[in-house]
């Protein structure tokens, strides 16, 4: 040890700190998914054990979700709802995004933030006026209802988000094409959609992310038909206790595809989470 | 002429989708506010009662006030919470590590897993007699915490919402480090600034803009919280958790069926959000002519 000197010797030691302490940070963001992971493999006794990190796993509470609990139709519901409202908002929100970044006219950054400003409302302000109007005209607990309202959040998402991505874009190459006789929708279509379709593909999944996570808005606008899967989860609260294995095993299924869809956008993650305005 | 009106046809599908669906219904929640209605009336049955709900919320309800304290108590205290440690685990990650993408994506998890789930995940890892927790904690010899019990169910509410946050400044302020100019950095140490004075004089305002973005929005969102406080306590025990959102829930759904005056509430709400947003974009937009 002597033949190091101390500075080195000191420097190894504060990176090894350093080290543990990334290690920490890590293992406390994953440690809940984990616990869920490990939930979903155990028995209905194991799982009110803490001290059973090793078992034989079993399959019982992914066998019970399918065929007691039909957990298939909430998935397709989370499905529905999510494609539709994700598609929807993608398509009028570029063309939004478009007309932003490449026209000049009066008052545009008012009308930019005013969108912005949208996205912001708490789902209690949401959800009252729609719950009532949906029982006025019947489309409490119906697909259609939650696609519309996730739009609320979505389009001014989705606007902010590709704004960002066209305006990386130079105004030159467009205007080349208009040289050289493209119409401004041909131009878009064959030079502008190719450049930013990576950044389509990015919003579109941040917009699937957030809508299939979303709880406030399905929990009081639907009940039976168009239930999502985060609200069937709160039905394992029932009075008997919680079906922790059941409910972990839904957990998994829920999450796994989601959690891959993050891993996808990694790269734009801090794009995605301030709405384009921090590049990263 | 034409021409001039052109932006119209990008813009207006939008703009219409959103009137629609967010302006109108924020009117009729505005008009809502100001009748009698409840759940089990007729609609047409309702009366005006001008601002009669906004009184029974000042000055009847003391449950409403409660939940504004804790609402308003919640914010500071998770968002402060969630920049000192972002700040710090962004400074951890600003130096050379040996696959430091894939560490970085593991502080994604929380952010992005679907709060409902995960918070019923931390309600069994924080019950009191079988939870994961207090196990981990007794091995160091730790006595048991009744982390949902009266005394600690806010903290426990803001604990996890502390852990599926503080990645999210982390990331952020992360990426605003990595984009700060070199050159102060090395007139800095030319003229001898230690690495505190560094910091102090230097990182934090340079990282002004990106941090007043992030704590804004942070703020803004973590006043609407609903689904964490009911995976975890759906507002209990009694009201100790009955942050905001949940008070209007309760209002309006689970015990009272007074739509009238959870709607007066959830204007409160709005308003309380609008001027946040309105200090948010306005730093936004002064930010963004600056450029960074």
């Amino acid at each position: 040890m002597a033949a190091f000197p101390n500075y080195i010797r000191r420097r190894k030691i504060k990176g090894l700190i350093l080290d543990i302490l990334i290690a920490v940070v890590v293992i406390g963001s994953v440690f809940p998914f984990f616990w869920m992971v490990m939930t979903s493999f155990k028995t209905r006794i194991q799982t009110i054990d803490p001290s059973v990190w090793f078992f034989h796993p079993t399959l019982e509470n992914y066998r019970a979700i399918f065929q007691k609990r039909d957990i298939f139709i909430y998935i397709n519901n989370s499905i529905i709802v999510v494609v539709l409202t994700t598609l929807t908002s993608v398509l009028l929100g570029t063309f939004a995004a478009y007309g932003l970044a490449r026209f000049q006219f009066n008052r545009k950054e008012d009308v930019a933030y005013w969108i912005l400003s949208l996205r912001m409302i708490p789902p209690m302000a949401v959800v009252i006026p729609f719950f009532l109007l949906g029982r006025f005209i019947g489309l409490l607990d119906t697909h259609l209802l939650l696609v519309i309202v996730y739009l609320s959040f979505n389009i001014p998402f989705t606007i902010w988000m590709m704004r960002g991505f066209i305006e990386d874009i130079p105004r030159e190459l467009e205007e080349a094409a208009w040289v050289d006789g493209c119409s401004r929708f041909q131009a878009i279509r064959y030079i502008i959609f190719p450049l930013i379709a990576p950044g389509v593909v990015a919003t579109s999944i941040f917009c699937v992310i957030q809508s299939w996570n979303e709880f406030s808005l399905a929990f009081f606008l639907t009940s039976f038909n168009a239930r999502t899967v985060p609200t069937t989860v709160t039905s394992f609260l029932t009075v008997m206790g919680v079906i922790w294995g059941e409910m972990a095993a839904v957990g998994v299924i829920a999450t796994i595809p989601i959690l891959i869809f993050a891993l996808i956008v990694q790269k734009y993650m801090v794009r995605g989470l301030t709405f384009g305005v921090i590049k990263g | 002429m034409k021409k001039k009106k052109e932006h119209y046809w990008y813009i207006l599908p939008s703009v219409i989708t959103l009137v629609v669906i967010v302006i109108f219904p924020t009117l009729f929640l505005w008009y809502v506010s100001f009748t009698n209605y409840d759940l089990t009336m007729g609609w047409e049955e309702r009366k005006l009662v001008g601002i009669r709900n906004f009184q029974y919320l000042a000055f009847e309800d003391k449950d409403f006030w409660y939940s504004v304290k804790i609402s308003l108590w919640f914010m500071v205290f998770t968002v402060v919470v969630e920049f000192v440690l972002g700040l710090a685990i962004a400074l951890l990650f600003n130096r050379r590590i040996r696959g430091k993408r894939l560490w970085m994506s593991f502080l994604i998890v929380p952010m992005v897993i679907t709060p409902t789930i995960i918070s019923l995940i931390w309600k069994l890892m924080l019950n009191t007699e079988y939870g994961e927790l207090n196990f981990l904690l007794h091995l160091f010899s730790i006595h048991k915490i009744n982390w949902l019990g009266y005394e600690s169910a806010l903290w426990s509410v803001m604990m996890v919402d502390i852990w599926e946050w503080t990645p999210f400044l982390a990331l952020i302020l992360y990426a605003g480090l990595i984009s700060l100019p070199q050159e102060p950095y090395e007139a800095a140490i030319v003229d001898g600034a230690s690495p505190v004075q560094v910091f102090y004089y230097l990182t934090l305002p340079l990282l002004k803009p990106v941090i007043l973005i992030a704590v804004l929005l942070r703020s803004i969102d973590s006043l609407k919280i609903f689904d964490v406080v009911y995976g975890l306590t759906q507002g209990g025990p009694g009201n100790t958790t009955e942050l905001m959102s949940m008070h209007i829930y309760r209002l309006g759904f689970r015990h009272t069926n007074w739509i009238g005056r959870a709607s007066a509430n959830a204007i409160v709400l709005l308003v309380i959000i609008t001027i946040s947003t309105t200090i948010l974009l306005r730093i936004m937009r002064r930010g963004i002519k600056e450029g960074y």
